[in-house]
């Protein structure tokens, strides 16, 4: 048995069709690629023949997923005939700094559980309210309310059997000066950590010590490279940094960056983590390129240090 | 009729489906350089949706509201003079689908959203210089019954709340001389009927816009309703289809994508089964004299798309020699 189980975190973006029966003829209608980026059933085969058997859902992808599939649970029998298994799925505490929108923030992060539970998931990795460039910077008490309201929402997933993981981002609210303070400031019963490699080390943190500070607190990771970590104030609190205007990637597939995953899988092994490892390639043109590319990595580099 | 452009809507960009290379139309240089390839197939106007998912979650390099031309340019001033630079000068309307909250069970909401936003659209449009919203009369018909099953068993408060909220969009347009257009599209919960009765309604506060391969779709003759309701016509979009009819999966959760089986419902303008050239003689013939925009809903490839157009727009001349256009 593996210690480590791989899912795919679902950035295709909205995917109009279920399963295209009329694959040939589709095909011939443009004589383009297009036919095959455009069904839940390829997609999901893709992964299953790339070895990630989990799916991370995204939440801005719900409003087509459900009208296309009729509920949560006919998406996850959908997606298990094909081997494939919802992990979880993301979620953005918007405004949790705001100690006015309690209740709207936790009511929000309940409902989330609940989906997640009816797609037969169990990580909620998220995001700790807003981008810093128009809150920040945030006072203590704006940090307390961050975690308050996680707490609450945490305390709530794990009676309804999922994690919640803070998932930082490099241009968030919560940002290098007061990740570590904010993690501390959250429940270790109810409110674990989803590193996501890049996105911490674009913040500043050290991904290997920061790693194995907080090991008995991880829940997931989230696996990408970047070549840009540790970014300045200037980049990371500036309006809508993630997209570049001329098109520069903050993200790789791992072993395109250049980050240390080889040092990290010596750490996992070191702290016997057992769960889901998620590839996320956001950023990518063409995810099937890249999850191809990790798996090659990982199967290469790191598979013979820790599986 | 003298056409004294085509102009062609941003629509054709695949903004929300997987396909390779899509997010490349997230940042502001992809953009930047469509604008200059769309003066260089030969256009000088755009059409622009607006679409108020780009301001959440910081994807401001898509300039499709304010939100996102502010941050990337200062103001809409700036930006149209940006337009301006690379031979776009003119925006002819701005179009506004409320698909995007059709996503919970609350109806309330739904009709709140979209008021709110379509006064940002508004909003948009005059900043813009445009003197037309086009507004999609209701999100399409699947999506609406996933959330709200009885809706159309009990159409009528449905259509009653609509009617009171076009009302009201359409006369904060007026005082911003900005008109509202519906545009009669085949998965609206909204009849064919509805809509003209709507507009009809309106003592001229409201127009339609007229879009081919949508009316085609909806099993429209479109030549018979050019003749029928030109003086309600304040927009035209020329749109092509391959099909002849959408009654097979007009009520399908995404009636853009046919379940049953799967295939590309738009085609690039030119290149379906619409009479596109006997619509603009018969736009001609009745003295039609507003923007004619060419919409490539679906195209598999924008620069391709913009080279049919300009192919059709140079083939239609020996044929309809009547229209003019430079």
């Amino acid at each position: 048995m593996s210690n480590l189980r791989y899912a795919n975190m679902c950035h295709w973006k909205a995917i109009p069709y279920k399963q295209i029966k009329n694959f040939r003829e589709f095909y011939y209608e443009d004589k383009t690629n297009t036919a095959y980026y455009s069904d839940w059933d390829r997609l999901l085969r893709y992964q299953k023949a790339l070895g990630f058997d989990g799916i991370e859902l995204a939440p801005w992808d719900l409003a087509d997923i459900l009208p296309l599939f009729g509920s949560p649970e006919a998406y996850k029998a959908f997606a298990a005939e094909r081997g494939i298994e919802v992990v979880g799925m993301f979620h953005g505490a918007h405004a949790c700094h705001d100690a006015s929108k309690f209740d709207e923030v936790v009511r929000a992060g309940k409902e989330a559980v609940d989906t997640i539970v009816r797609f037969g998931g169990e990580q909620m990795n998220t995001c700790p309210t807003d981008n810093y460039y128009g809150i920040g910077p945030l006072s203590r008490q704006q940090v307390q309310d961050c975690a308050k309201a996680i707490n609450e929402i945490g305390r709530y997933a794990t009676d309804h059997g999922v994690k919640v993981g803070l998932h930082n981002e490099f241009f968030c609210g919560i940002n290098r000066e007061n990740h570590r303070e904010f993690i501390e400031m959250t429940d270790a019963r109810f409110v674990h950590y989803c590193i996501d490699t890049a996105q911490i080390s674009i913040l500043g943190e050290n991904l290997l010590e920061f790693y194995d500070t907080y090991a008995d607190r991880i829940s997931g990771f989230h696996l990408k490279d970047t070549a840009d970590p540790n970014q300045p104030d200037s980049v990371r609190y500036s309006q809508d940094p993630e997209i570049q205007d001329d098109g520069k990637r903050w993200f790789w597939e791992p072993g395109e960056g250049v980050l240390d995953f080889e040092a990290l899988y010596r750490l996992l092994k070191k702290h016997k983590y057992q769960g889901w490892i998620t590839l996320e390639t956001d950023g990518s043109p063409d995810y099937l390129a890249s999850m191809a590319l990790s798996r090659y990595y990982i199967d290469s580099k790191l598979k013979p240090i820790y599986e | 009729m003298r056409v004294s452009e085509f102009s062609v809507s941003l629509d054709m960009i695949n903004r929300h489906y997987s396909e390779p290379n899509r997010n490349r139309y997230e940042s502001k240089y992809y953009w930047e350089e469509l604008y200059t390839l769309i003066n260089a197939a030969g256009f000088g106007s755009i059409e622009i949706p607006f679409e108020p998912v780009w301001q959440f979650g910081g994807r401001s390099g898509v300039p499709l509201t304010p939100y996102c031309v502010n941050t990337k340019y200062g103001d809409l001033s700036a930006y149209r003079a940006f337009l301006q630079s690379c031979g776009i000068s003119k925006v002819t309307a701005v179009t506004f689908d409320p698909s995007l909250f059709a996503r919970n069970d609350q109806m309330g909401f739904y009709f709140g959203a979209t008021k709110h936003f379509a006064l940002q659209a508004i909003d948009f449009a005059a900043g813009l210089g445009a003197k037309y919203l086009v507004l999609s009369p209701s999100a399409s018909i699947g999506r609406l019954t996933h959330y709200h099953p009885g809706l159309i068993a009990n159409k009528a408060p449905f259509v009653e709340e609509l009617s009171k909220v076009v009302a009201e969009i359409a006369a904060v347009a007026a005082s911003k001389e900005v008109k509202l257009l519906l545009r009669p599209e085949y998965w609206s919960v909204l009849s064919l009927d509805e809509t003209l009765d709507l507009v009809k309604a309106s003592s001229g506060h409201l127009g339609i816009a007229f879009n081919a391969a949508h009316l085609h779709l909806a099993d429209s003759d479109v030549l018979s309703f050019l003749e029928q309701h030109c003086d309600l016509i304040d927009y035209v979009q020329l749109s092509d289809t391959k099909h002849s009819s959408a009654a097979s999966f007009k009520t399908d959760a995404n009636p853009a994508f046919p379940s049953h089986n799967a295939t590309q419902v738009f085609c690039d303008v030119g290149t379906g089964v619409l009479p596109l050239t006997s619509i603009l003689t018969k736009l001609t013939s009745l003295k039609y004299s507003g923007h004619i925009v060419l919409c490539n809903h679906q195209t598999r490839d924008p620069n391709r798309a913009l080279l049919r157009n300009r192919r059709f727009i140079n083939q239609i001349s020996p044929f309809a020699p009547e229209v003019h256009y430079v």
